[in-house]
């Protein structure tokens, strides 16, 4: 009978081709290139020399760069926790509206988002301008000295960040949290728990795929954080982006570049394995 | 009879499961044949590779004298109403109803005209304009029926095309495919697990099991003479007794002997020798019950004392189940006469019940059947 | 019992007052008559004068808006063609196609602009506007795919049979049923595709090259060296276009769903 199977086959090879070749030439490749580079040595003129050498990989743990590793990482953490903290009554409050009201708090949300990034940071570095009125209040009040500045420092990048991704902490919680059956709360209430108690045993633990999506829309991108610091940093809070832009543009030491591009490939891989062996471990428990 | 569309030896198998195993069979022109049995019997399976949808591993199909095995589904003039119909959800009903003809480059008059009478005959002119996301499950089954047979196919499929429906409607559509079938009178070829739907609307039915046709017959053929154990359980009720022959009185009568159950006589038109294992057949209705010893001057009629284990009134007649002699037979009696006349047979009682030979049947070959099959109670 | 917790809804208020108290004031600061204060020195358009009267931002929203249709275009196609393979084809080769537009979705632009600059230095290819089509493509075709997949979960593909049955051959097939109904995923796919690679800074910063500047990039530039009241006249005024044009596109999609 006719090869029903092979002709499906070829088809789907070459349906595939296109894309799956694009994606492997472009994506998949550059990144072992990036890999390979960070293991070649450098000229003084920052090309690439023959040879294997671990010495990028050793400047990078240097004393010099670790408060760098470390901040990006703190600064990370620090903002997805915030970002969660504050996510979570938001997507509460948004799906206990009605559908009415829920759209346009969603849009709400949303559309200053469709705007550039980059003006939203801007935004902010005019609030938080010496001469502006924020620097001005805080004066006031006592938080800050005169002298003192809101702005070029590692809480600026802080505040930034969080401003800039809540919303994609917002959406995947409010979406987890509209398909979550609230009756299980009045049941909750029903046999004795107190409103807190239902929250942190009962919501939360049934939003868990949502906190986790949200925890990786945040997580992933402030680890490769590069605009923000850059804009509202300064030089004292420079995170590993930075780093990346630095030897790439001005010290231009490709290897190093490299180097740095790894060590974020490396600890991006970390969450996301995490994240699997949790998802693996939640499927376990279920079973 | 003419045969029209011709299985012959047709074998699928997917992967390492044999579907469909050496299948042959004909429908004549104009026959509404039904493939009955369980669902991974193979009998989708068949019907699909009636329409294309599917190649067989080995075997043709022959429609209206040529060989369709190697055309594909558009070149094949078949059409086939799919189990959840399968409409166009971006065309309206008219659209859907004009897509076979609108490719078959009809002529524009004669698309319209041909979609409107297809339209009045499965009632459904008033939603022309209507999506299929706005109508009822009924509504969409005359949509689908209509969009195959308004190309004027040799052959109609019907891939289980009441199973998506609720029982009253159901009963309704099926009344309105006969009325469809005798005014059109195409060829209709139904696949269904349901055996009341079967053996109402077709003229010919052929019960599958496994990949292969146990019998093929018409209704009344499958009933009262089937051919396998299968066919006796899967379509309506009975009622199965083990033994082997140990008499043979004369041309027609034999005795047969089963275990742990007392001798029953039997009507051997197969003609069976002493020694051979039988299996007989004896549906519930055919079993008379009663509270006194029934008066009979035939010493051939079967008669056992028993006690009623169970009973369910179900208004025109009663279904019973009698223990008797370690066995537990079903037994329907019909109320002909008015009930409360009667002095009722209720939980308990001591009962006689028996046949005449001839009601019963022998199959001399018992296959394991699927518990599942039974009706028979736990 | 409703469940409407009052501290809920204070953050949330909270929350939406954060979002927009910058555009606010970066807004009526963009009339602000002062070179940088927040002290109010009198209303004027000048800035949104000198905005017009520069010729590069034009220029460099030019390519933007090149490099965005071509890239849409190129990952409408080809983002399409892998969904509907992911979708119909359940195979292995699928199972590394998913993944792989998976992960890309995951990587951070930084780690994509570097490895195409490095991907771009080592195979000898200048930079320039090639080279930010090639990487615009590369980020939006996994947005496209991922999209026209939610529009393919609700897809019955018994319909195709019913089309083959009914005389249908795959071009018909592909023309009247698959387009038609995949036409709303693919569009909004696209516009996905072209919104990111309008607004895509990081990954274009790094494989960018002269005369190949597209306007984020110029406005980051302006960001750093420039005046800002320029910068804050372009802000405002990509934010009231953007605010627009979502409101029409609204307008647009639910006028269709009445339809």
């Amino acid at each position: 009978m006719r090869s029903d199977s092979n002709k499906n086959k070829f088809t789907e090879f070459v349906l595939t081709s296109p894309t799956l070749f694009w994606l492997i030439f472009f994506f998949l490749i550059p990144t072992i290139i990036a890999v390979i580079m960070a293991l070649r040595p450098s000229n003084p003129y920052g090309d690439l020399e023959p040879g294997w050498t671990l010495i990028n990989f050793e400047t990078i743990f240097s004393p010099l760069y670790i408060p760098v590793i470390w901040r990006t990482i703190w600064v990370s953490f620090a903002s997805t926790f915030a970002c969660l903290l504050f996510s979570i009554p938001v997507g509460y409050y948004m799906s206990r509206l009605s559908e009415k009201n829920r759209k346009i708090i969603l849009f709400l949300i949303i559309v200053p988002f469709w705007t550039n990034s980059l003006i939203r940071i801007f935004a902010w570095k005019l609030i938080l301008n010496p001469d502006g009125i924020i620097q001005a209040i805080f004066v006031f009040f006592g938080i800050i000295p005169e002298s003192g500045s809101l702005i070029y420092s590692t809480g600026t990048v802080l505040l930034v960040t969080i401003y800039s991704y809540l919303p994609f902490a917002i959406l995947p919680i409010y979406a987890a949290a509209e398909r979550f059956d609230f009756r299980l709360i009045e049941a909750a209430r029903d046999l004795g728990a107190t409103r807190w108690h239902a929250f942190i045993y009962i919501f939360l633990p049934n939003i868990s795929k949502g906190l986790m999506a949200a925890t990786a829309m945040v997580l992933i991108p402030c680890l490769g954080s590069y605009v923000i610091p850059d804009l509202v940093g300064g030089t004292s809070s420079q995170m590993i982006g930075n780093l990346i832009a630095n030897q790439a543009f001005v010290a231009r030491n490709i290897p190093m570049a490299a180097a740095w591009s790894t060590l974020l490939m490396a600890m991006i891989l970390l969450p996301l394995v995490i994240i699997l062996c949790s998802k693996i471990l939640l499927k376990k428990e279920n079973c | 009879m003419p045969k029209f569309l011709t299985f012959e030896n047709i074998s699928k198998s997917f992967g390492k499961q044999q579907v469909v195993n050496d299948v042959s069979f004909s429908v004549a022109k104009g026959e509404v044949f039904s493939l009955l049995g369980p669902s991974g019997c193979g009998k989708t399976t068949l019907l699909r590779i009636c329409a294309g949808l599917e190649e067989p591993d080995t075997g043709k199909v022959f429609l209206d004298g040529k060989d369709i095995t190697n055309l594909s589904p558009n070149e094949r003039q078949v059409n086939t109403v799919f189990q959840n119909y399968a409409l166009f959800p971006h065309m309206t009903v008219r659209d859907n109803i004009a897509f076979g003809p609108k490719i078959a480059g009809w002529n524009r008059k004669k698309i319209i005209s041909e979609a409107n009478s297809f339209m009045d005959l499965t009632q459904m002119t008033e939603h022309k304009n209507k999506y299929p996301h706005q109508l009822s499950g009924g509504q969409r089954q005359r949509v689908a029926i209509a969009r195959a047979l308004i190309n004027r196919p040799l052959v109609l499929l019907l891939d289980e095309p009441l199973a998506a429906l609720d029982l009253k409607l159901r009963q309704r559509m099926l009344v309105e495919l006969d009325t469809i079938h005798d005014q059109i009178g195409t060829t209709f070829l139904f696949v269904t697990h349901d055996q009341g739907e079967a053996m109402s609307i077709s003229d010919k039915i052929a019960v599958m099991n496994k990949g292969i046709i146990e019998q093929i017959g018409s209704p009344p053929q499958i009933y009262e003479s089937p051919n396998t154990s299968f066919v006796a359980a899967f379509i309506g009720d009975t009622n199965f007794f083990e033994g082997t022959v140990s008499e043979v009185t004369n041309s027609e009568i034999s005795r047969i002997q089963p275990s742990d159950f007392s001798e029953i006589t039997v009507y051997n038109d197969k003609h069976l020798s002493i020694g051979t294992q039988v299996y007989l057949s004896i549906r519930p209705e055919k079993i008379n019950i009663s509270k006194t010893l029934p008066l009979t001057d035939k010493s051939y009629i079967n008669t056992f004392k028993g006690i009623v284990d169970d009973v369910i009134y179900l208004g025109s007649m009663t279904k019973f189940w009698v223990k008797t002699q370690d066995y537990k037979l079903s037994i329907i009696k019909q109320h002909s006469s008015f009930l409360l006349d009667e002095e009722p047979i209720r939980w308990n009682d001591e009962v006689w019940i028996s046949w005449n030979p001839e009601h019963g049947y022998l199959l001399d070959h018992y296959a394991e059947i699927d518990e599942n099959l039974l009706t028979l109670p736990s | 019992m409703k469940y409407k917790s009052r501290f809920s809804k204070y953050i949330t208020i909270l929350v939406l007052v954060f979002f927009y108290l910058p555009m606010i004031v970066m807004t009526v600061n963009s009339f602000n008559n002062s070179k940088y204060g927040i002290t109010w020195k009198g209303f004027t358009f000048q800035w949104y004068i000198d905005m017009f009267n520069n010729p590069k931002i034009l220029f460099t929203l030019l390519n933007s808006l090149i490099i965005g249709i071509t890239s849409m275009v190129a990952a409408m196609v080809l983002g399409t063609l892998s969904a509907f393979c992911i979708h119909y084809y359940k195979s292995k080769l699928q199972f590394i196609n998913n993944n792989l537009i998976l992960i890309q979705l995951g990587v951070p632009d930084i780690l994509m602009g570097m490895s195409l600059l490095l991907f771009f230095i080592s195979i000898h290819i200048k930079l320039g506007l090639l080279t930010i089509f090639i990487a615009h493509v590369t980020f939006c075709i996994s947005y496209v795919t991922m999209v026209v997949l939610g529009r393919l979960q609700n897809f019955d593909f018994a319909i195709i049979e019913a089309a083959k049955d009914l005389g249908a051959t795959w071009p018909i097939i592909i023309r009247k049923i698959i387009l038609p109904l995949l036409s709303p995923g693919i569009v909004a796919g696209g516009l996905l595709a072209f919104t990111l690679s309008i607004d895509d800074f990081v990954i274009t910063f790094f494989v960018t090259g002269p005369g190949s500047t597209t306007l984020p990039v110029y406005i980051y530039s302006m960001m750093k060296h420039g005046s800002p009241t320029i910068v804050n006249a372009i802000s405002v005024f990509i934010l009231i276009a953007t605010f627009i044009l979502v409101y029409f596109s609204q307008k647009l999609t639910n006028s269709k769903k009445t339809q």
